[in-house]
């Protein structure tokens, strides 16, 4: 194999570029519509976190590194759980069931806003799903990463067989 | 500090679990009580058990799901509404998941703070 070849990745980045907004605003969008359109916080969470694989493509190990913060996301996770089990317990602070619906007459039939309780625990399941997805991919990517002094500007190493190609050229 | 935090909140849990036992007694919460449900004909000839017309629980997420939940989609409904305690095991299946992937890569996440 010809060891001056380096994989040119513009086309890779440029996609990208162009696919990460779109991804994120689909995520979102199914995410906050997922009580009058099909989807939900489980769908639109796992949709909004392939920003973080997209981001690996286009900009390698490095970009995703300074990009995101793992500590940060691996607490937010946590944040979601509890924000779930809090608006489970509106039912009991009323004085009915636990996961009650206290608030289910707030709004219009087919607004953003309307079914209560189901709305805003569809929101901190996405938001807990969307975090805790990424921190996975976050934890995968690190796998793939090369050591430090081996690391190129957004070349990306796929296999273990092209890393040990790269140690023999060296 | 610690136990005091924990003590406080374990009253704040207790009181308000108090609270709702001595509204509930006063306020029955209204339920499914199975009325329409014929289980005994049902068991005995399940052949000849009229189906054609969804009955107790299917009945109430079928019918009455707009009038009780007022969303529109019917399956987030019965998800977070109907079935909630299966969506919060769910969730917890996920962070659990998550933690065990944590602990088997621990030893990969030093490169992280090399990144940074």
């Amino acid at each position: 194999m010809n060891k001056k070849w380096k994989r040119d990745d513009l086309i890779v980045r440029s996609l990208a570029d162009s696919y990460l907004p779109i991804a994120l605003v689909l995520g979102f969008y199914v995410i906050l519509h997922g009580n009058i359109s099909p989807g939900g916080g489980f769908q639109g969470g796992v949709l909004a976190a392939s920003g973080v694989l997209l981001l690996y493509l286009g900009y390698g190990f490095k970009g995703v590194a300074t990009a995101v913060n793992m500590e940060r996301m691996h607490k937010l996770e946590a944040v979601g759980a509890i924000a779930y089990v809090l608006f489970a317990m509106l039912g009991i602070f009323c004085g009915y069931n636990f996961c009650r619906n206290v608030l289910w007459d707030s709004g219009e039939i087919g607004d953003v806003w309307s079914s209560g309780t189901i709305a805003l625990m569809n929101y901190s399941v996405g938001f807990k799903v969307l975090t805790g997805v990424g921190f996975l991919l976050l934890l995968v990517i690190a796998l793939l990463a090369t050591g430090e002094d081996e690391e190129h500007s957004g070349t990306i190493t796929t296999t273990e067989h092209e890393e040990l190609e790269r140690g023999k050229g060296k | 500090m610690k136990r005091l935090v924990m003590a406080i909140s374990l009253i704040v849990i207790l009181c308000i679990g108090v609270y709702s036992v001595v509204y509930m007694q006063q306020e029955v919460p209204i339920t499914y009580d199975g009325s329409d449900l014929d289980v005994y004909e049902l068991q005995q000839n399940p052949q000849d058990y009229d189906i054609s017309d969804p009955d107790g629980v299917a009945d109430i997420i079928v019918k009455e799901n707009l009038a009780k939940t007022q969303a529109v989609n019917n399956v987030t409904a019965i998800v977070f509404d109907f079935r909630g305690y299966d969506t919060l095991g769910e969730s917890f299946i996920l962070l659990i998941a998550i933690t065990g992937a944590t602990v088997i890569l621990r030893r990969r996440r030093d490169r992280w703070e090399g990144g940074k």
